[in-house]
C-alpha cells in the first residue's frame, strides 16, 4: 500500500470537494430563502469568472481590482435576474420557476459567447504558485487556496444565519412566508439579498474554477455535478453542502486514483442513487422539502 | 396556318427553354465545394480559419481561370459544431447545387453522411476529422483525411522520441471521449515496436475541472515524455504547470488541435517548451521555400491559424483531383474523383507541407515536431520532416 499517493490523491480529492461545497452553498443560499431550484447555477459561476477576464485581460485592470469588480458586478447581475425574472414568478408553480432557470442558463451562455465567442481562455494566474507540501505530500497550490476561500466564506455563511438580522429573516422567509410577512419582514428584499449573495459566492466559486481549468461558454456543467453535491447534502442545508461537497470531492478522487477516470462520474451518481434511497430530503435536509 | 402557329409556338417554347437552360448550362460548369463549417460554437476558433484557407484557395484558382475554364463554386454553411446542423447543411447544399466535393466539420458528421455519401456516388469529402476509423479506404470509399490521422501523428511523435532518447518512458493522457480514445491502444502498441516504455495512461472525464489526481497518478508514471490527446486547451496547461512544480522534468507534447501557435500562447509559462505533431507549415515561416506561403502572407497580413492552413490545403486537393479528372476526360463523380486523388503522388504544395506528399489509403501520414520558443512566442521546428510508410 502505498500511503503517500493515497493521502495526496485524497487530499486533491479535499480540495477539489472545497470547490463543490462552495458552489453548493450559492445554491442552497437561493434555495433557502425563495424554494427556486437554480439550475442556471453554473451559468452564474461562468459569468463571474469571464467578468472577472473581462476587466484583468481585456481592459487590463490589476488582478485585485478585476476580482472585486467581478464579484460587485455578479452581485448586481444576481439583483437584477432576481428582480427581472424571477419575482414576477412569485407563487407560480415551482416548475415554471424551474424553467425559468433553465432558460437563464441558454441566455448567460449566449451573452457570453457573443461578447467573449466560444473559445476557451485561460485567466491570468494570480494564485501563489509554489507548491504546498504537506510533509511529504504535494498539494496542489490552487486547489489548496481554493479550499481556504471555499472555507472562510462556508464559515462566514454559517455565522450570518445564525447570528445576523437578514440571516435570521432569511430562515424565517424559508420557513413560512406568510408568518415572515406577518412579523414585518420585508419578503421580497430577502429575495433579493438571497439572489445577490449567491450570485456573490458564484462569482467567487467561478474564479477559482476558472484559474485552475480555464475558461470556457460549456463551464457551466461544473454546476451539474454541484446539484448532485446539494441533493446529497439537503437542498436547504449549508452544512450539508459542505459534508457533501468534500464528500464527493474525495470520494471522485478515491475513484479517479485507483479505478481510472472514467469511473468518476460513476462513482458519483451511484451515490446520488444511493442516498436519494436511503435519504430522499438528502443527508442533511428539511424532510418536507417539495419535491419536483 | 395551323401548321405555321405550331412552329411559332414551339420556337417560343425552345426560346423559353433555353432562358432556363442558360442558367443550369452555367451550373454544370461550375465545380462546387459544399462545406459543412463551424463558424460558431466550441469550434469556431477553427471554423473561421478553415473557412478562410478555402476561400482564399479558391479565389486564387478562379483568378488564374479555374480548372478547364470552369470556375470554383464555394457553398458553406455554419453548423455550430453540431452534427444535425451539419446533416442539414449538407442536404440544403448539395440540394441547391450539384456539389463534387464536401468539407465535413467533425468524426461523428463523417461517419453520420458515409452512407449518404456511398449512396449518391457523386460526392468526395475531406474536412477537420483525423479520426484513424475514417482512414480505411474500403469503409469510407468517398472521404479522406487531409493530414495523417490521429494514430499516424502518435507514429510521428514515438518515432521523434525514439530517435532522441530510445527506449524512452512515454506516458499518455487523454480525453474519455472518442477523439481522446481514438489512438491511444494502437500508440501504446507502437511503442512497444519501438522499444519505448509506455508507464502511463492516464484518461480525463469530459470536462473535468480539477486534474490533480491525474497529475498525481502522472507523478508516479515519471514518464520522459508525456503525450496530451484530445485536448484543444484545457487541462494541458494545467498539468504543465502543476507537474513542473512538482519537479517533473517530462517533455510535454501535443496532437494537431492543441497546437496553433495562437492556442499554444494562451498557455502562459506552461507553454515553454510544449512540442508536438504539426503536418502543416505555421503561417510565419519564411526561412523555407514556400512560394504558397508568401502568397498567403501577402493575401492576409495578419497570423493565420493551423486551421487556415488545412482548409488551404484541402481546397488545393479538391482541386488538384477534380483537375486530374477532367484532364482523363471523366466525369466528376465520387469513384473517379477519388482515383484521382489516390494518383497524387510527390506532390509539390507550395511549401504548405514541407515536402512533396503522397496520399496513402485515406491520409497524408507526413508531419514534423515543433517546439515552442517563449522569446519568440513562436512554434519552431524541431525535427526534420517524418514519413510514415
Amino acid at each position: 500500500m502505498d500511503w503517500l499517493y493515497l493521502l495526496e490523491i485524497s487530499l486533491a480529492g479535499i480540495g477539489s470537494g472545497g470547490l463543490y461545497a462552495l458552489t453548493g452553498l450559492s445554491f442552497v443560499m437561493i434555495y433557502k430563502a425563495t424554494k427556486v431550484v437554480n439550475l442556471a447555477i453554473g451559468e452564474m459561476l461562468m459569468l463571474g469568472a469571464y467578468l472577472m477576464f473581462g476587466m484583468a485581460s481585456n481592459l487590463g485592470w490589476p488582478v485585485w481590482m478585476a476580482i472585486v469588480a467581478a464579484i460587485i458586478g455578479s452581485g448586481l447581475g444576481g439583483a437584477i435576474v432576481e428582480r427581472l425574472a424571477i419575482r414576477p414568478m412569485l407563487g407560480e408553480s415551482p416548475i415554471s420557476v424551474f424553467m425559468v432557470t433553465v432558460g437563464l442558463s441558454s441566455v448567460m451562455i449566449g451573452l457570453v459567447e457573443l461578447i467573449w465567442t466560444a473559445d476557451q481562455q485561460r485567466l491570468p494566474e494570480f494564485m501563489p504558485s509554489d507548491p504546498v507540501m504537506l510533509g511529504e505530500a504535494f498539494i496542489p497550490p490552487k486547489l489548496f487556496y481554493g479550499f481556504l476561500v471555499a472555507a472562510a466564506l462556508i464559515l462566514i455563511a454559517l455565522a450570518v444565519f445564525r447570528f445576523w438580522r437578514g440571516g435570521v429573516a432569511l430562515r424565517a422567509t424559508a420557513s413560512d412566508q406568510a408568518a415572515a410577512y406577518s412579523v414585518g419582514i420585508n419578503v421580497p428584499r430577502v429575495f433579493s439579498l438571497a439572489w445577490i449573495a449567491a450570485a456573490m459566492i458564484a462569482a467567487i466559486a467561478g474564479i477559482v474554477v476558472g484559474s485552475i481549468g480555464g475558461l470556457s461558454s460549456s463551464m457551466g456543467v461544473f454546476g451539474l455535478s454541484v446539484l448532485v453535491v446539494v441533493i446529497v447534502g439537503g437542498l436547504d442545508s449549508v452544512l450539508g453542502a459542505l459534508v457533501a461537497g468534500l464528500g464527493i470531492g474525495l470520494l471522485e478522487a478515491l475513484a479517479g486514483g485507483y479505478l481510472g477516470g472514467e469511473y468518476k462520474l460513476l462513482a458519483t451518481f451511484s451515490t446520488l442513487i444511493l442516498v436519494l434511497m436511503v435519504r430522499p430530503y438528502g443527508l442533511f435536509g428539511t424532510h418536507e422539502i417539495e419535491r419536483l | 396556318m395551323k401548321q405555321k402557329s405550331i412552329v411559332k409556338w414551339l420556337g417560343s417554347l425552345a426560346a423559353a427553354a433555353s432562358l432556363f437552360a442558360a442558367p443550369v448550362a452555367q451550373a454544370e460548369e461550375d465545380i462546387v465545394i459544399g462545406g459543412s463549417i463551424p463558424m460558431t460554437g466550441v469550434f469556431a476558433f477553427a471554423g473561421i480559419g478553415i473557412h478562410a484557407g478555402i476561400t482564399d484557395y479558391v479565389k486564387m484558382i478562379n483568378d488564374t481561370g479555374g480548372i478547364k475554364g470552369r470556375k470554383i463554386k464555394y457553398v458553406p454553411e455554419d453548423t455550430a459544431y453540431k452534427v444535425d446542423a451539419s446533416v442539414a447543411a449538407f442536404k440544403k447544399i448539395t440540394g441547391q447545387n450539384k456539389v463534387n466535393l464536401y468539407y465535413g466539420d467533425s468524426t461523428a458528421f463523417a461517419k453520420t453522411i458515409n452512407p449518404e455519401l456511398e449512396r449518391m456516388g457523386s460526392i468526395i469529402m475531406a474536412g477537420a476529422s483525423f479520426a484513424t476509423e475514417i482512414n480505411d479506404p474500403k469503409k469510407y470509399p468517398n472521404q479522406f483525411l487531409v493530414g495523417p490521422d490521429y494514430t499516424e501523428m502518435i507514429g510521428i511523435l514515438m518515432r521523434h522520441i525514439a530517435k532522441e532518447k530510445p527506449g524512452a518512458k512515454v506516458a499518455f493522457v487523454y480525453s474519455d471521449t472518442e477523439f481522446g480514445r481514438d489512438p491511444i491502444d494502437e500508440g501504446e502498441a507502437l511503442a512497444k515496436r519501438l522499444g519505448l516504455n509506455v508507464t502511463g495512461k492516464i484518461m480525463t472525464p469530459p470536462g473535468s475541472v480539477d486534474v490533480s489526481t491525474e497529475i498525481v497518478k502522472l507523478r508516479r508514471a515519471a514518464p520522459d515524455y508525456t503525450i496530451f490527446h484530445g485536448y484543444i486547451l484545457a487541462p494541458i496547461p494545467e498539468f504543465i504547470s502543476q507537474a513542473r512544480k512538482m519537479g517533473m522534468t517530462s517533455q510535454f507534447m501535443g496532437t494537431f488541435w492543441s497546437m496553433d501557435n495562437s492556442m499554444v500562447m494562451k498557455m502562459g509559462e506552461a507553454a515553454e517548451g510544449f512540442m508536438g505533431v504539426m503536418p502543416f507549415r505555421y503561417y510565419y515561416e519564411s526561412d523555407a521555400k514556400a512560394p504558397m506561403l508568401e502568397k498567403i502572407r501577402k493575401m492576409r497580413p495578419e497570423y493565420q491559424s493551423n486551421a487556415y492552413m488545412q482548409g488551404f490545403l484541402t481546397a488545393m486537393l479538391f482541386t488538384e483531383a477534380a483537375k486530374r479528372t477532367l484532364d482523363a476526360g471523366k466525369t466528376l463523380d465520387g469513384k473517379n474523383l477519388k482515383a484521382s486523388l489516390n494518383t497524387i503522388k510527390n506532390f509539390d504544395t507550395g511549401g504548405v507541407v514541407g515536402v512533396p506528399i503522397t496520399i496513402r489509403g485515406n491520409s497524408i501520414p507526413v508531419g514534423r515536431i515543433y517546439r515552442f520558443d517563449s522569446k519568440q512566442q513562436k512554434m519552431l521546428p524541431a525535427s526534420d520532416w517524418i514519413h510514415l510508410d
